[in-house]
């Protein structure tokens, strides 16, 4: 058997400063291991909704699979992947249904959608989920690397080789995405695994974060800060002060170098009950 | 040193250099120019250098290499010759300043553009992007897929296998009950170094307990492997390689 990880995490969403609403939501699962982010669009209200559609059915599905490993998969299986990242793969997937079952009842078929960025650990694996432009992030020592790529059209033309990354950089498609949950009755889910190191970070994003901050910035804030969620508040808190034009919202999950001692689970206890996952 | 400079519409989107080592050019995510264009063949063409002089040779590309407008199959290359493939132009440059090519981390982010809402393209405006993307491969011949198969050669040090062959998204070379390359020397880390398959279907290795190096280099920050890659982490030393 691998050794489990403690992991600290912490989160904050913030609606920043232009936009009337939030319309990002995370969720937070410790005891599964499992953390989803998910940056929702639509008129109205509905941005809002599908945001917490789906992150609400990504955690439910993970969730009875943890107490029925014999749940079937929603899709088809993939290649080269473990039971977990399947699992995943297939809760994003339940995700895109809801979402899209919801715009088709709403009558609002084009204006409602939602990105994903999700990631289980088991021992010292990490799986990873996600469609559209929501990111996740590694530090480990000293670098920082983007461990997602963006389903948007800006990014799509420079891996085309037809846009650089200036031009990306300075495009007003910036927002336009080519892929996300709720569009289609089927979405192609990018799936991808990684090695769990003592001291690694991982960082969840949306767009309104990236949008607003460097990397340089943003690794320099997780390098720095030792607490997760006191991280997490201080790259919301940058980001607003460098303009805050869209939602902003961050997970941050670190993998403790050290066993981490009962006080200091259980003041994280305390946390996660005072701090509701849905902030939005 | 000479270098490739990648156009499309008159934008440089690459800037390769070539003569130490050889480029090869393709659709495949191993290649060391790397054109993602159905009109490009997964192995098109490679620049390498013999005697001192700059060599082009076309792997039988389907839809051919042009040099200054002649189809060719094997030619000398010389500053500014212009290498057409499907709508990309390659040119030859020898100038040894390096212009302020400025990719990856760090620095000063642009200045963004004003940015509305999120939104995605229906699916109406979709299918005229694919279509749009597609018609820059114009010929509508699409090449051929050669299906290469990716593998560890293990060159030195101490191993369960002498070759794996790369079949999961992660591969972890190391003592750990994860790792695929299983290091068996007695001090050998639970994981060394890490190998990802991305999005693009390309391998990109990492530092995990050591900082394995590639090419003599150490990699701090991960880098997509190529054929004839060798790897050294740990005592051992890899060879990655697509078979055929």
């Amino acid at each position: 058997m691998t050794t489990q990880m403690e992991t600290d995490f912490g989160a904050l969403s913030d609606t920043g400063c232009v936009r009337e609403n939030n319309e990002d939501a995370y969720g937070l699962a410790p005891e599964v291991n499992l953390f989803v982010l998910s940056d929702g669009m639509g008129g109205l209200e509905f941005g809002e909704v599908a945001s917490r559609l789906t992150v609400d059915a990504v955690l439910a599905h993970c969730r009875e699979a943890e107490a029925n490993p014999l749940l079937p998969l929603s899709g088809e299986r993939v290649d080269g992947v473990s039971a977990t990242s399947n699992r995943l793969a297939s809760a994003v997937r339940l995700a895109n249904e809801a979402v899209h079952r919801a715009a088709l009842q709403n009558g609002v078929r084009q204006q409602m959608g939602a990105t994903v960025v999700a990631v289980q650990f088991d021992g010292e694996r990490m799986s990873l989920a996600h469609v559209g432009d929501s990111r996740a992030y590694r530090l480990r020592g000293g670098d920082f690397e983007q461990l997602t790529e963006d389903h948007s059209f800006v990014a799509e033309q420079m891996r085309r080789g037809r846009m650089t990354q200036q031009e990306a950089g300075s495009s007003t498609l910036q927002n336009v995405l080519v892929r996300a949950l709720g569009i289609e009755p089927m979405v192609e889910v990018a799936v991808g695994e990684e090695l769990v190191m003592e001291g690694d970070t991982v960082l969840l994003c949306s767009d309104g974060l990236t949008r607003e901050l460097s990397d340089a910035q943003i690794a320099a804030v997780l390098g720095e800060t030792e607490d997760a969620q006191e991280a997490a508040g201080r790259l919301v808190e940058l980001a607003k002060q460098a303009g805050g034009g869209d939602n902003i919202t961050a997970v941050v999950l670190r993998h403790a170098a050290k066993p981490v001692g009962a006080f200091a689970r259980i003041s994280r206890l305390g946390k996660w009950f005072k701090g509701p996952r849905d902030l939005s | 040193m000479p270098k490739l400079v990648l156009k499309f519409e008159n934008t440089v989107l690459k800037e390769v250099p070539v003569g130490a080592r050889e480029v090869s050019i393709g659709r495949s995510p191993d290649n060391g120019l790397v054109i993602d264009n159905p009109a490009i063949s997964h192995y098109h063409a490679r620049v390498f250098e013999e005697e001192g002089r700059l060599m082009l040779e076309d792997f039988g590309s389907l839809n051919g290499t042009f040099v200054n407008g002649q189809r060719v199959k094997m030619v000398m290359l010389k500053p500014g010759d212009s290498v057409a493939i499907g709508k990309h132009t390659i040119v030859v440059s020898d100038s040894r300043d390096l212009d302020g090519f400025a990719f990856g981390n760090g620095g000063a982010k642009p200045a963004a553009p004003k940015i509305n809402e999120t939104v995605m393209l229906d699916t109406k405006e979709r299918r005229e992007f694919l279509q749009k993307v597609a018609a820059v491969g114009e010929s509508s011949q699409v090449a051929p897929a050669r299906m290469k198969v990716p593998t560890l050669v293990v060159r030195k040090g101490k191993t369960s296998q002498k070759e794996y062959t790369l079949s999961d998204k992660l591969t972890v070379v190391g003592k750990s009950a994860l790792a695929t390359v299983k290091l068996t020397s007695w001090f050998a880390p639970r994981a060394a170094a890490q190998i990802s398959r991305r999005e693009d279907n390309a391998y990109y290795i990492g530092a995990a307990d050591k900082v394995p190096s590639v090419n003599g280099h150490p990699v701090a920050h991960p880098i997509k492997l190529v054929s004839g890659d060798i790897i050294e982490v740990a005592g051992v030393q890899l060879e990655f390689v697509y078979r055929d």
